[in-house]
């Protein structure tokens, strides 16, 4: 009991005492017991004796839930974080942020305490909340999976950690460098991360093959402007095999050191030959040979610095097998540096010579150095045994669900466009082909989780004729009424007309052909002002409607369903906007969890709006959940590329955002409501059109009160619109 | 830029005109003689091609070749057809007419150059149908008068097919009156040899500089619009020229001015890293 009286205010006594009994009695063993009795008073001490009196009831949730040995790491991790913490707020953060983790994941528990310190570090008090709360909603019932986010080893959880810590994360920069790429090379293969799964030597040095190239997540123990440097290297050197390693070497019959050396002089092989063509590479490879011509003769050793040798002419190196290498280099070079065959003779002399002088080489440990040096998997055709080449799981950047015109009007199912470079790998149709992945926001901590959404592009089912026919032809009326009132709307930059009777300005050039009427005596024109105004419209429409489960309800009018009165109106807009020449876009979308989001396209801003668009709009069905924000996110990458006035994306929908594995109801309304915002920033607008019906309506919360109408059929669409375009018009 | 500016001579109202010293004009395929043998037709001629690629140099070079007055349009959208042709303005003792450029050069025989022809209204740019087939005649409405056209006059148009779009096109009926020679980026060797005699660079920077260009065309269609121009090129020599460092004079004349994209900023900040 010492530093009790110091420690602890007299009114805080009691509590303590009463705090620390009831551990003492609760059978969590003597180590446990011992160990909050003299934690208690240096917390009490360190951040206040609210948190070492609450402390108590954590270790006893913790205690009961996860076992005593977790307990004990707990007060351990108390008290780190108490050494961390600055105020008392924090602190309690911290407990919430574990009594949440030991109801609902217990099993990650110990994990999550022993990374605590390092979460909080890198993150903040703040951030380790956003961490805790992205790892329990990571998946309801993957339990592994979980554990593996709490304890760092999974690439969701490096991810989340890396994001947060400030410096950019790979995701960030990539399309940065796939623009760095393209700028040396001419052609843009796709680039993504190394899989989280992939084995430990592929997480760590770049790769190439399978058309597209694979870059680590991060490269240990560098700064972050060596992690630049270093990713550009790495795309300088993949882009010099790209052009200069013309075959793959057959690795039948080679022993792996053999395989490493061929490599190497491949390597500085295609590096000269970049250089020549683009000396300032020489520098940015340079600065990571750092070998010295020094240390113990092991053989990788030696490798690295003949990899300095041939990269950097002022380095010198007396070793004899280093010189070796370097003379038989030059002298290949100056016969014929194309000759890609160079690199397997001289390679293959090396090897002998390493084998002869007995050194050590082990295959399994070694890395190809320098760091930025790809992993030289795509030189090789190793024959049968090919489990090396893992696919690369790149994202289909650009790549659709392509439709291509028969003869007889109808259209088939083709690959989407592909990059030059190769084929990626695809999902199998039913899959869909993952188009992008988007960060979703936590409105609790009020932050983003990065990369958190996968939407995919699925391909829909289509209509039977009959069906079709009947969205074709029905309501002509309708469709009438809207196209006149988009056609009578005037969306666009205003323009300065000239010769008005009327206006805000004086038209000098008709005013002074006036003047000349006059004096010509003949009767002058009197329309000698100007105006501005908005004679046009000029504004392409993404229309989004949701098909979800809950579109099958019924509308509270006439009795059909969301879904079919989406329909209804989806082909009356879209007739309406054909009609008139618009460009607008039609998508459907639906959500089964956060990995999968699917967007399904009707008609593409190209594309012509025929029987085929509308036989998928009709081929529609109610199914799964609501993931907005993700979809909403997707659509403004989609109509971004529109050059028009004003660009509008339209979301038809029953106004109840929700999905699977989130529970709370409110936290996808936030984050559609963010995704809005999002697009407001970028100059989109964003409208919802609400179908009345038994489901909650959040639209106005997510659109805005005077961004969302509601409508009871799609009849009533014409008497909308007018407000639509009205609040476009400013 | 090599056009000398005289009184205007009451006798030779187009002197001003004339070009007097020849301007530097490195031809990459047979544009001078095909250009020679359209205008002994006197066959209005297109010149297509991407920003910076020569086109007016290579009018003004003709012009001069040929002895002949040139008279440069640049078009914009709020041109209208009176600003090409001519109007009626007030001074003291009454109304008088004024000639505008194209009347000028129909009325004494010189090169009429409409630069940028996409950027003017449609209407506007059909002011030139009747000169440019047989009749080669231009009526003034105003002053119920009709030039004929003097028999060294011709039209020369230029246009940027990377502007192209449905509402920055030329008329069919416009496009089809026209003779068209395309211009394109010279090869390297060749585009080295002109920043080096336009920028009074050495071999090795203006190689370093083709180099660069070369990496940012590569990204025309990937973010860029256009990748850097020869006339960019030129621009980053004569910056170096004047002593800034290649890499600063790079930035300022060929990364800075075509994006804004903070991501392909650092992409083409790299590529030229990687070039020098």
């Amino acid at each position: 009991m010492t530093g009790l009286k110091t420690e602890f205010p007299a009114d805080w006594h009691d509590r303590w005492r009463e705090a620390h009994q009831r551990i003492d009695h609760a059978g969590y063993g003597e180590l446990v017991a011992s160990a909050y009795r003299k934690c208690g008073p240096v917390l009490a001490g360190r951040v206040g004796p609210d948190f070492a009196v609450r402390l108590g009831r954590t270790v006893s949730t913790v205690a009961i839930k996860s076992g005593r040995r977790a307990a004990l790491v707990l007060i351990e991790a108390a008290w780190e974080i108490s050494g961390l913490a600055t105020d008392s707020a924090q602190t309690r953060s911290w407990l919430d942020a574990v009594d949440s983790v030991a109801r609902q994941a217990p099993d990650a528990l110990s994990a999550m305490l022993s990374n605590t310190t390092r979460i909080v570090r890198e993150l903040g008090f703040d951030g380790f909340q956003t961490f805790v709360r992205m790892g329990l909603a990571l998946s309801l019932d993957d339990r592994g999976r979980r554990r593996a986010f709490f304890a760092l080893e999974s690439g969701e959880a490096r991810q989340a950690l890396e994001y947060r810590s400030g410096s950019q994360s790979l995701s960030e920069k990539i399309p940065q460098l796939k623009h760095y790429y393209t700028a040396l090379w001419g052609f843009s293969p796709p680039v993504a991360a190394a899989p989280a799964d992939a084995p430990e030597p592929m997480r760590r040095r770049a790769g190439f093959g399978g058309g597209g190239i694979r870059l680590p997540v991060a490269f240990a123990g560098f700064t972050d402007t060596d992690q630049k440097a270093l990713y550009r290297a790495a795309l300088a050197h993949i882009g010099a095999h790209h052009r200069y390693s013309r075959e793959k070497f057959a690795a039948k019959g080679l022993k792996p050191l053999q395989i490493a050396l061929v490599s190497l002089i491949e390597d500085a092989r295609v590096e000269r030959l970049a250089t020549a063509a683009m000396p300032g590479l020489q520098s940015l490879w340079g600065r990571f040979h750092i070998a010295r011509a020094e240390g113990a003769p092991i053989a990788i050793n030696l490798m690295a610095r003949l990899s300095r040798a041939l990269n950097d002419p002022s380095y010198s190196d007396s070793h004899g097998w280093v010189e070796k290498g370097c003379s038989l280099f030059s002298e290949a070079m100056s016969t014929d540096i194309t000759d890609q065959l160079l690199s397997r003779r001289i390679g293959g002399l090396l090897g002998n010579d390493l084998g002869q002088m007995r050194l050590q080489f082990d295959a399994k440990t070694y890395v190809v150095q320098p760091a930025y040096r790809d992993d030289n998997l795509a030189l090789w055709d190793f024959g049968e045994e090919q489990e090396n080449a893992i696919e690369i799981e790149a994202m289909a950047e650009g790549a659709r669900i392509d439709k291509r015109d028969e003869a007889d009007g109808r259209r088939e199912e083709g690959a989407g466009e592909e990059e030059k470079a190769g084929k990626l790998s695809e999902a199998r149709p039913d899959e869909g082909v993952i188009v992008a992945r988007y960060h979703e926001y936590d409105y609790v901590t009020g932050s983003l989780r990065p990369n958190w959404c996968t939407v995919r592009e699925v391909s829909g089912k289509l209509a039977s004729e009959k069906s079709l026919a009947a969205l074709r032809d029905s309501r002509s009326d309708v469709v009438e009424r809207i196209t006149a009132l988009i056609n009578a709307s005037r969306v666009s930059r205003q323009e300065r007309t000239r010769r008005q009777p009327e206006g805000e300005f004086l038209d000098t050039d008709a005013a002074i052909s006036a003047m000349i009427a006059f004096r010509n005596g003949e009767a002058p024109d009197t329309r000698i002002y100007g105006r501005y105004e908005r004679r046009s419209r000029d504004m392409s429409v993404l229309v989004l409607i949701d098909a979800s489960y809950s579109t099958n309800d019924l509308v509270r009018e006439g009795g059909k369903s969301v879904l079919s009165t989406e329909k209804l109106a989806g082909a009356f807009l879209a007739r309406a906007m054909a009609g008139l020449g618009d460009p607008f876009a039609m998508a459907a979308f639906c959500s089964d969890t956060r990995e999968d989001v699917r967007y399904l396209r009707i008609k593409d801003f190209q594309s012509p709006f025929n029987d085929y668009s509308l036989a998928r709009l009709a081929g529609l069905e109610g199914a799964l959940s609501t993931r907005l924000g993700a979809v909403i996110r997707h659509a403004g990458q989609e109509i971004a590329g529109q050059s028009t006035y004003r660009r509008l994306v339209l979301v038809i929908t029953d106004g109840e955002p929700s999905d699977v594995d989130v529970e709370d109801k409110r936290f996808l309304v936030e984050d559609a409501r963010a995704a809005v915002h999002e697009l407001n920033r970028e100059g989109i607008d964003v409208f919802g059109v609400l179908l009345d019906s038994e489901a909650e309506s959040y639209a106005s919360r997510i659109f805005g009160k005077r961004n969302s109408v509601l409508i009871g059929s799609a009849e009533k669409l014409p008497e909308a619109l007018p407000l639509i375009y009205l609040r476009l018009a400013r | 830029m090599t056009q000398t500016r005289r009184g205007a001579d009451a006798a030779n109202p187009l002197a001003d005109f004339m070009i007097t010293s020849e301007p530097y004009f490195r031809p990459v395929g047979r544009e001078i003689e095909l250009y020679e043998a359209a205008y002994k037709a006197r066959m209005p001629i297109m010149l297509k091609g991407p920003t910076g690629c020569g086109k007016t140099r290579f009018v003004e070079h003709m012009a001069w070749r040929l002895g002949k007055p040139l008279i440069t349009v640049s078009c914009h959208e709020d041109m209208t057809a009176s600003d090409l042709v001519g109007r009626y303005l007030l001074d003291a003792g009454g109304t008088v007419w004024h000639d505008g450029p194209l009347t000028l050069a129909v009325r004494y025989g010189a090169i009429c150059y409409l630069d940028e022809i996409v950027e003017a209204r449609q209407d506007t740019t059909v002011v030139i149908h009747s000169l440019t087939d047989d009749r080669r005649i231009l009526p003034l409405e105003k002053k119920n008068e009709v030039v004929r056209a003097h028999p060294d006059f011709q039209v020369v148009i230029s246009y940027n097919p990377g502007y192209q779009s449905v509402l920055k096109d030329l008329k069919e009926s416009t496009k089809q009156r026209f003779g068209a020679i395309a211009f394109s980026y010279p090869s390297s060797n060749v585009e080295a040899e002109i920043v080096m005699r336009e920028a009074g660079v050495d071999r090795r920077v203006a190689d370093t500089l083709v180099r660069i260009a070369e990496r940012s065309r590569n990204l025309r269609g990937q973010g860029l619009e256009e990748g850097a121009s020869t006339r960019m090129l030129v621009n980053a020599g004569l910056l170096v020229a004047g002593g800034i460092p290649i890499e600063e004079a790079s930035q300022v004349a060929m990364v800075v001015p075509i994006t804004d994209d903070p991501d392909l900023r650092e992409a083409l900040t790299g590529a030229i890293a990687a070039c020098i």
